[in-house]
């Protein structure tokens, strides 16, 4: 959404406020446990690795990324989805309205684009991302096609706008995206009105798209305008931002703008949850653990190493088989002499596509998939 | 946080780097001109080269951040936020649940 000056004003004496609370440790975000702190205003946290241990990741533990300032609080009863743009009739819907069509129940994983950016040498500037600005969650709400069908898409759209509460200050860019109507009517895009069964608070409430299996930037949050267009649009966030390089670049080099791609799938990749990194462990049956995804493809199979990568065998996965969804792993394993070790994780998706060694660095840090890795030292009691 | 900025300054000065008035003043300018739009932990956990910050300044700039002393800012930012700096490591927010 476009700013006007009391917006201006209002984020000013919000900055205002904020500097008396810069540096303070231990700010505490509503309704979150304890998240990795990447920034107080706009939220960016991460969720630590040791709450992963549910195929569900709980609202309460979801990794928060925000660009510009959040919007203030929307009254459910005054929300209005603006459908505009290369329609047979232009339309205000409300709340109620997309509560009334098909609701349809999706789990999916979300992770964004930038989810890893610290791992990559040379640095790169943005959030520092660990592993945790990922998270699976079952959404719930109508067809992004059934909304649109509410107010008929012409033959001529070949993308979708979408536009979001959140309003940018200054010159600050606004945040809206577009993608090809293809996936904007495939039947598993939707736009969730809830969240694990509630309400998706700081994620988007009363409405955010589900772009199942593409990067977390395309879910765009809190949307209130819908606008099917010629051609792709949307500004500084589609363009030069969140675009990867067509060819490999040499670390630390800039990509020809020409060359730059809009990302869309995510590829695969495996989290591991257990043991912590760097922890300590009793010589004795100790079990690995994490998670493995695959954009929009469902994982097929995952490999754990405990020597670092020389000898790798298959782990044990959660039953479902599911594109978009992450599948968890397993893999009790009795280290027989104590000492350091280096336990690593690698996925194959359906399409036979695996984690690298090597993620190809790129100018602004996307897609991190290196094949994952913890240490642990194991003792004798 | 301010404690953490403090030694840095420390360190850069011993190194001999830029003079503790231009990265005072630096700072300074950080605290008037980064702040309308974001808080400044998304700046002070990156860590950029000269030519990293100095692109940083640029971008900011053309979204609207205005610099009354750009050079002092970009000897702060190299001094205290430098590639070769360490990072620091996270940190927690406190429990947000009721
Ligand atoms: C006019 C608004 C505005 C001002 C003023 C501003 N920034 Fe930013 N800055 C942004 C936005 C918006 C982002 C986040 C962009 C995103 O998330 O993609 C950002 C992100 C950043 C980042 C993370 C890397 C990146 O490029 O996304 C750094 C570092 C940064 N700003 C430094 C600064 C510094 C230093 C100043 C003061 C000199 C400053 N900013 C002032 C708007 C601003």
């Amino acid at each position: 959404m476009q700013t006007n000056r009391r917006q201006i004003f209002a984020a000013l004496l919000a900055a205002a406020a904020a500097r008396q609370v810069i540096g303070a440790d231990g700010t505490a975000i509503p309704g979150k446990r304890p998240m990795i702190l990447h920034n107080d205003r706009p939220e960016d946290l991460e969720t630590p690795v040791k709450y992963f241990d549910n195929w569900v990741t709980p609202v309460d533990a979801f990794f928060v990324r925000q660009h510009i300032p959040r919007p203030a609080a929307i009254d459910a009863a005054a929300y209005r989805l603006n459908i505009t743009g290369l329609v047979s009739k232009p339309l205000q819907v409300k709340l109620a309205d997309l509560e009334k069509l098909p609701q349809h129940t999706l789990p999916a994983t979300l992770e964004c684009t930038g989810n890893g950016r610290a791992f990559y040498t040379p640095k790169l500037p943005g959030i520092q991302w660990g592993r945790g600005a990922v998270g699976n969650a079952e959404w719930s709400g109508p067809r992004l096609g059934d909304v649109l069908k509410l107010a008929g898409v012409d033959t001529a759209a070949r993308f979708l706008e979408i536009d979001g509460a959140d309003t940018p200050v200054m010159q600050t860019p606004d945040f809206v995206r577009s993608m090809p109507m293809e996936k904007a009517l495939h039947p598993a895009t939707l736009l969730a009105l809830k969240m694990n069964g509630q309400s998706p608070d700081i994620h988007g409430f009363p409405a955010r798209l589900i772009v199942p299996g593409w990067d977390g930037t395309s879910w765009v949050k809190w949307v209130v305008r819908l606008t099917p267009v010629a051609k792709e649009s949307g500004g500084f966030f589609m363009n030069p931002g969140y675009r990867y390089p067509k060819y490999n670049l040499p670390p630390g080099t800039p990509a020809r703008s020409a060359e730059l791609e809009v990302i869309e799938g995510m590829p695969v990749k495996s989290t591991l949850t257990a043991p912590e990194d760097q922890s300590n462990a009793v010589l004795g049956a100790i079990a690995i653990r994490g998670f493995a995804w695959a954009g929009e493809n469902a994982v097929e199979r995952v490999e754990v190493s405990t020597d670092g990568g020389a000898r790798w065998q298959n782990a044990q996965l959660s039953a479902q088989k599911l594109p978009f969804a992450w599948r968890l792993f397993t893999l009790n394993w009795t280290p027989q002499e104590p000492g350091y070790y280096t336990i690593m994780s690698r996925a194959t998706d359906t399409a036979g596509r695996v984690q690298p060694i090597v993620p190809p660095w790129n100018p602004s840090g996307y897609l991190w998939n290196g094949i994952d890795r913890v240490g642990v030292t194991v003792e004798k009691v | 946080m301010t404690r953490t900025v403090l030694l840095w300054l420390a360190f850069a000065l011993a190194a001999g780097a830029a003079d503790q008035a231009t990265i005072a003043q630096g700072q300074k300018q950080e605290q008037r001109t980064c702040l309308p739009c974001h808080s400044l932990r998304i700046v002070h956990t990156n860590r950029l080269s000269r030519a990293g910050w100095n692109k940083e300044l640029d971008k900011m700039a053309g979204w609207g951040a205005k610099y009354t002393d750009r050079d002092a800012l970009l000897e702060y930012l190299v001094a205290t936020y430098g590639d070769a700096k360490p990072v620091a490591p996270p940190e927690m927010t406190a429990d947000g649940r009721k």
